[in-house]
C-alpha cells in the first residue's frame, strides 16, 4: 500500500491533477464570475456592494482552513515525525497567506461604503490581522532560520500557538459587540442567505478552491524536485 | 446595460477594485509559482548534466521523476 504513495506515484498524480484543473477552470471561472457581477441580485440593504462578499467570503474561509491545516499537520509532525507534513506546509502556506490578505484588504473595500471607514479595530478585523502576522511569522521562520530542522520545529510551534487565534476570529462576532456582521451560513443550522445569493458564493468558492488546489500542486511538485535535485546521486 | 454594469448605482468603484485586487494578485502569485517550478526543472537537468553518460543512464532508468523533468526539458529546448 505504501509503495503507492511514492514520490514517483504522486508526482504522476499531481501532473494529471494539475492538467484536469487547466482544463475546467477557466469554464468554472466565466460562470462564478456572470453569477456574481451580473446575474445575483443586488442586496436590499446594501445595494451592488454586496457583490464584494463573493470574493470576501470564500477568501477567509480558505485563509483559515489554510491555517487550521497547517496547525494540525504541524501537530502530527510533532508526533509522527512525517516530513511529508512539512512539505504539504510549506506548499499550503503562501497560499493561505495570499487569502487571508485578500480577506483583510476586500474587506476593508466593502467597509468603506456600508460603515463608513475602511478600517476599524473591532474584534474580527484585528484577529483576521493577528492571523496574517502569524502567517508572515510562519513564513519567515521557514526562510530564515537555518538549519533546517531547527525551522522545521521553531515554523511548526508558531503554527501550534498561532491556531488558538482561529476560534477567537470564529466567536469574535459573537463574543464581542463588532461592525462585522455575524455568520450568515451556518453548517448547524439555518443559514439566513438567500439561494440567488448562496448560489455564486458556493460557485466563487469553487473557482477560489481550485486556484489554491492548483498552486498547491505546482508548489508540491516544486518541493518534490527539490529533494530529488539534492539526492540526484542517490537516485 | 454595460454602463450599467460598469457603476452599479455608483458603487462600481468598490466592487471592481475587489474582484480586480483579487483576479490580479492570484494571477501573479500563479506566474511566480509556475515561473519558481520551470526554475527548479531546469536547475534539475541541469544537475542531470553534470553526471557522466553512464551515471545519467542510471539515474533515468530508476525515477521516473529524473525521466519526465528531462524529456519536458528537452521538448521545451
Amino acid at each position: 500500500m505504501f509503495k503507492n504513495f511514492s514520490f514517483n506515484f504522486i508526482y504522476f498524480f499531481i501532473d494529471k491533477t494539475i492538467k484536469f484543473i487547466n482544463s475546467i477552470f477557466f469554464i468554472v471561472l466565466a460562470f462564478a464570475l456572470t453569477f456574481a457581477l451580473i446575474l445575483s441580485p443586488p442586496d436590499y440593504l446594501q445595494g451592488d456592494v454586496v457583490r464584494i462578499m463573493y470574493v470576501h467570503v470564500p477568501s477567509a474561509w480558505i485563509g483559515l482552513a489554510c491555517y487550521s491545516t497547517i496547525a494540525a499537520l504541524s501537530v502530527l509532525y510533532f508526533i509522527f515525525k512525517i516530513k511529508n507534513f512539512i512539505l504539504i506546509n510549506k506548499s499550503i502556506v503562501s497560499i493561505g497567506f495570499l487569502f487571508t490578505c485578500l480577506a483583510v484588504v476586500t474587506g476593508s473595500i466593502w467597509g468603506q461604503p456600508t460603515w463608513g471607514t475602511w478600517w476599524a479595530w473591532d474584534a474580527r478585523l484585528t484577529s483576521m490581522i493577528i492571523l496574517m502576522f502569524f502567517y508572515l511569522l510562519y513564513i519567515s521562520a521557514l526562510k530564515f532560520i537555518k538549519p533546517d530542522n531547527l525551522s522545521t520545529k521553531i515554523s511548526s510551534i508558531i503554527a501550534i500557538v498561532g491556531a488558538i487565534n482561529i476560534p477567537i476570529i470564529k466567536y469574535s462576532v459573537e463574543w464581542w459587540n463588532t461592525l462585522h456582521q455575524p455568520a450568515s451560513i451556518k453548517l448547524n443550522g439555518t443559514s439566513s442567505i438567500h439561494s440567488s445569493m448562496l448560489l455564486p458564493l458556493l460557485l466563487m468558492l469553487l473557482v477560489l478552491l481550485l486556484y489554491s488546489g492548483l498552486i498547491f500542486l505546482m508548489k508540491y511538485k516544486t518541493e518534490i524536485i527539490r529533494i530529488k535535485k539534492k539526492n540526484i546521486k542517490r537516485l | 446595460m454595460i454602463v450599467n454594469l460598469i457603476s452599479m448605482n455608483g458603487l462600481g468603484f468598490y466592487v471592481w477594485l475587489s474582484f480586480g485586487i483579487t483576479l490580479a494578485s492570484c494571477a501573479l502569485v500563479y506566474f511566480k509559482t509556475k515561473k519558481t517550478l520551470r526554475k527548479y526543472e531546469k536547475d534539475f537537468v541541469a544537475e542531470l548534466n553534470k553526471l557522466s553518460n553512464s551515471e545519467k543512464k542510471i539515474v533515468l532508468a530508476k525515477s521516473k521523476i529524473a525521466n519526465q523533468v528531462f524529456a519536458l526539458h528537452k521538448k521545451v529546448v
